[in-house]
């Protein structure tokens, strides 16, 4: 979401499907995108997981950054 | 030898026409640092209680910080204070831009104004020296049109300028200080404040650089930022702006849509900052927005100010009046059900010509929607222009009236609660304010620990005085370097959430007196981490203060900040939310069905307060806080506050 929509490839209105290995976890996803900065991740609406939660086939995950202003 | 200030604080009486310099020791400037702070000494020192906000007796300081003017990012800001037309409390507003800056160049660090001028003048403050001139020929001027005028008479092109526009000409309540005709000190009506007292506009110019005092040290700090910039995602922060937070707001069910009662807007994706960026910045059409589509504050890395327009069609509109923030996205956006891209850039050129607060308009305009949607306003009310949501001509031609304060804009030039108690009929209900400040786009339903802040907050409703729930969690190691290490679970409403909510507050607002920016300089998503500010302070005042006085800083200018208001009477009984965020489930999306539950509130808004060593019964702060803060001096000196502080 937001600015990080620019790692997704082939993005539409920021969202794209990923194949990933068996066993990937969230921090081997952000690695495929390049993501290196600091986000927030939700897996299937759930915000509560850390970066080395595994990852299974049909999850939808949601990256953003936070910026508490505007 | 004084380093980063100028060690001059201009007194400006306009009724009678004079002028004053005053040179305060460092003492006083290690002690407030600027900003807000700074401000308030003077307004608790010379405003008398009780003022009506449009009296000439209502002292409106205009204030830069320590490090303002010196080249490193996010420092160029200017805080203003005074009573507040609009909540009758006390008033506080930041902007950036490039006037901060100048004003620091042009050998003043603050200017305190007093007294109302017999006719329309403008204050010329350049190379150390100042002069009040007529502006009788600008009286009545839109923003952009006034600043040409300015720049041509002086025969200066790099002059800056810090005005008013019309609404604040017309004492609009909620009207902004704007300058570079696109950046606003929006919040709290002190536009209408500098128009109460004929004041059209502040002209600053000089060259007088501040001084640094670890040239070395600093030059470290200026390299940080290039090192800082991917880790933190600023630079996908600086490229989409603000506005990129649109759909992630709606994702999380905290996008405030048809006046607060639903975080979730279906068009999210049509106000979101990648539409703007690709369709509607200047450049999109050659893909080179980066260049002309996005602008930046003085000396600042992250440029993540917008430059859009609208070439054609009913909602034309010129570049120079900038672009929307994702504030303004959503108020006059998904507040008002509203997904035209081009009436919200149209509403915020609007705002930026005439001089008002976008957040403040376009949610009370949304509130107007509610009570017409609800029935409680009709044909006859709004002279013939249907409100319903989705009206996005309706919102255009209202926002314009209200500048004007013509026809139904004559009643919401109040503000929506002030507007409330003109037309009754139940239609305070649809309130969304907290002491008659309407909410910025934030949801206290979805980041909890907001709810107490947008309460207890002594200027009413901001976003901008604390971090948001989710940082706790998100930015360990920053919160560390505040004493913060025991995040909570999501819409936690506890003591500990109350400690991140006072800690973070007590940052803020000493970022906000330190006059700095809150997207450069923070505990969470931001560009410069707390430990990085205090290094920042050390590099170019040559002090040595640690995070503790930096925090101490922002504690004493809350505490100034709620005893003015003590001194008004208004404790805390006006720490309240808005009835519908307590009655009022929200309607869909993620955070379908939240609320917050009243109970659980009032006991966390008293752990607050304890916290805070504030009286639970009354809200004020305690003699004894006030005296550890240095603060006895404004117990002793108001007869009124001495009744209500012990």
């Amino acid at each position: 979401m937001g600015p990080l929509v620019d790692f997704l490839p082939n993005s539409d209105r920021g969202k794209a499907v990923l194949n990933l290995t068996n066993n990937s976890t969230i921090a081997d996803m952000l690695d495929k995108l390049k993501i290196k900065q600091k986000v927030v991740v939700a897996v299937n609406g759930d915000e509560e997981k850390g970066l080395d939660h595994v990852l299974s086939d049909g999850d939808e995950v949601l990256v953003f950054t936070l910026v508490s202003g505007g | 030898m004084t380093y980063g200030y100028t060690g001059k604080i201009l007194h400006v009486n306009l009724t009678k026409g004079e002028l004053e310099i005053e040179e305060p020791d460092e003492q006083f400037y290690r002690t407030y640092m600027g900003g807000s702070a700074m401000g308030m000494h003077y307004v608790l020192k010379e405003t008398p209680a009780g003022v009506d906000p449009f009296s000439p007796d209502n002292v409106l300081a205009l204030c830069t910080g320590i490090l303002t003017g010196t080249p490193i990012s996010g420092q160029s800001r200017l805080t203003s204070v005074a009573k507040s037309p609009l909540t009758d409390c006390i008033g506080d507003a930041q902007g950036g831009g490039y006037f901060p800056a100048e004003m620091k160049f042009s050998g003043f660090d603050a200017v305190i104004i007093k007294g109302r001028s017999p006719k329309p003048v403008y204050l010329w403050m350049h190379h150390g020296e100042a002069e009040l001139r007529d502006a009788g020929h600008l009286w009545g001027l839109k923003t952009g049109d006034a600043e040409d005028k300015l720049k041509e008479e002086l025969d200066d092109k790099r002059i800056e300028v810090l005005q008013i526009g019309p609404a604040g000409e017309n004492l609009v309540r909620f009207s902004a200080l704007i300058s570079m005709s696109n950046r606003a000190n929006g919040r709290t009506g002190m536009g209408a404040v500098m128009g109460s007292k004929n004041l059209k506009a502040v002209v600053v110019r000089g060259k007088m650089k501040p001084v640094i005092a670890n040239p070395e040290k600093f030059k470290e700090m200026q390299k940080l930022a290039k090192v800082n910039m991917e880790p933190t995602g600023m630079d996908g922060f600086g490229k989409y702006g603000t506005p990129g937070v649109c759909s992630p707001q709606h994702r999380a069910g905290g996008l405030p849509t048809y006046n607060f009662n639903s975080g979730n807007f279906d068009k999210h994706e049509e106000i979101d900052g990648h539409k703007l960026y690709n369709e509607h910045l200047r450049g999109h059409e050659k893909d080179d927005q980066n260049r002309f589509g996005r602008d930046t504050c003085f000396s600042c890395t992250v440029k993540c100010k917008r430059v859009s327009e609208v070439v054609e069609g009913p909602f034309k509109t010129d570049a120079k009046y900038g672009g929307p923030e994702y504030e303004t996205l959503a108020t006059f956006g998904s507040y008002c059900g509203i997904s035209d891209m081009d009436a919200i850039i149209h509403a915020n050129a609007l705002c930026n010509m005439y001089g008002m607060d976008t957040i403040s308009c376009g949610a009370t305009i949304a509130w107007a929607m509610e009570c017409w949607e609800e029935g409680k306003l009709t044909l006859e009310d709004t002279g013939g222009i249907e409100l319903n949501y989705g009206n996005a001509e309706a919102m255009v031609k209202i926002t314009e009236m209200i500048a004007h304060r013509e026809g139904f804009g004559e009643i919401l030039a109040e503000g929506s609660k002030k507007a409330s108690e003109i037309i009754g009929r139940g239609t305070e209900e649809y309130l969304i304010t907290s002491k008659g400040q309407e909410a910025p786009a934030h949801m206290p339903q979805v980041k909890r620990s907001l709810s107490v802040i947008y309460a207890a907050n002594p200027f009413g409703a901001d976003h901008e005085s604390s971090e948001h729930d989710p940082g706790y969690k998100a930015y360990p190691e920053r919160m560390k370097e505040i004493g913060l290490t025991n995040p909570q679970e999501k819409l936690a409403l506890n003591k500990e959430m109350m400690r991140f909510a006072m800690i973070t507050q007590h940052l803020s607002s000493a970022v906000d007196s330190i006059s700095v920016c809150a997207f450069v300089f923070g505990a969470s998503f931001q560009l410069y981490t707390p430990e990085q500010l205090v290094q920042a302070i050390n590099a170019v005042m040559g002090w040595n203060v640690d995070m503790e006085e930096i925090l101490e800083v922002g504690e004493r200018r809350l505490n100034m900040l709620r005893a003015f208001n003590s001194r008004e009477g208004v404790g805390r009984e006006s720490d309240t939310l808005p009835k519908k965020m307590f009655k009022r489930p929200l309607k869909g999306g993620r955070s379908d069905g939240y609320f917050i539950n009243e109970e659980e509130w009032e006991a966390a808004l008293e752990d607050y307060y304890r916290l805070c060593d504030w009286d639970v019964d009354t809200g004020h702060p305690s003699l004894k806080k006030m005296e550890s803060l240095g603060l006895g001096w404004v117990v002793a000196d108001n007869n009124e506050l001495s009744k209500v502080i012990n």
